[in-house]
């Protein structure tokens, strides 16, 4: 038998990375910067979307691009709270959004008529975080009723995050959470997360988010503790 | 989903890197897999496999190595250049 060896040596990820790259060269020449959140099912990326949309929506322009494994409930409660294109995508099984889904949906959204947009993906620390999007920035949302150590079951998401968004604070009195420990685990994998103390409900900690998100769709300084 | 996923990139990669009428004489696909390249080897394997086994491809075999990081990588393909072309 004579074999021949092909040397590939290429990355699998390498057509996403290329797609992700024409989606952020999209994106800098309309001058929008790209938020991708990333949790776990149920942390609440829709609800601080809501919130966020309400107060900020008009001000800042901001579209957004949605992914579930089904149904498009979460486009339809966000597009509820603005008169922007809500770009809802179903991924029918997959795990995670891929650029090519990002690329396809700004096409239907007026970048010109666009401040910041966000990327919500599916609900999974695993896959989505192997995925770049072509966003400027991963946000990890992070409710106080999972576990103080998903950092470090989950590493590489915390890794891949520049921001991380504790949610549900208005809930702390009725669950054995330790804040400062999730804090600490978040930041044993990545020194440099910074992070913001929510609850959408009783509003606690969102001026913060929301400042941040001016400065953001600014491009100016970073903001967070 | 996600190794599937992966592995129907692996073999769009394979397919980019042998000529057609060769791909049923591709005999080993050697893939570098990053320990924290989020990917469940054996699920891989098991994707790999059942996409290798089907035409146009005759039944390569997937080696899998894994290496430290997060990269996903296909390092080199065999190809049994004495076996008759598709």
């Amino acid at each position: 038998m004579t074999v021949r060896r092909i040397d590939v040596r290429e990355r699998v990820m390498a057509r996403n990375d290329e797609i992700a790259a024409d989606v952020r060269r999209r994106l800098a020449e309309a001058d929008v910067p790209a938020l991708n959140l990333v949790s776990s099912p149920g942390s609440g990326k829709t609800t601080l979307l809501e919130r966020t949309l309400d107060a900020l929506g008009d001000e800042l322009s901001i579209s957004i691009v949605t992914g579930d494994v089904q149904t498009q409930n979460d486009a339809d409660r966000l597009a509820a709270r603005t008169s922007r294109l809500v770009q809802a995508v179903v991924t029918g099984g997959a795990c995670h959004l891929d650029a090519l889904q990002v690329q396809h949906s700004l096409d239907a959204i007026d970048l010109a008529d666009t401040r910041l947009l966000f990327i919500e993906n599916v609900g999974n620390l695993v896959c989505p975080a192997a995925w770049d999007l072509g966003e400027a920035a991963k946000v990890v949302v992070f409710s106080v009723t999972e576990g103080e150590d998903k950092p470090l079951k989950y590493p590489r998401m915390f890794r891949e995050a520049r921001y991380a968004v504790l949610t549900k604070l208005d809930l702390l009195p009725y669950v054995p959470f330790d804040l400062d420990l999730a804090v600490a685990c978040a930041r044993e994998v990545n020194p440099e997360l910074r992070f913001f103390y929510t609850s959408a409900i009783s509003g606690e900690g969102m001026e913060e988010w929301f400042t941040f998100l001016r400065h953001f769709a600014r491009q100016d300084v970073p903001v967070g503790r | 989903m996600h190794e599937l996923s992966l592995a129907l990139e692996v073999c769009r990669l394979a397919e980019s890197y042998v000529e057609p009428a060769r791909l049923g004489a591709l005999r080993t696909v050697t893939i570098e897999i990053g320990t924290d390249s989020n990917v469940e080897v054996e699920n891989f394997r098991f994707c790999l496999e059942a996409l290798l086994s089907a035409p146009p491809f005759g039944g390569a075999r997937p080696s899998l190595i894994q290496t430290p990081g997060t990269d996903l990588r296909i390092a080199w393909l065999e190809v049994d250049d004495d076996s008759p072309p598709n």
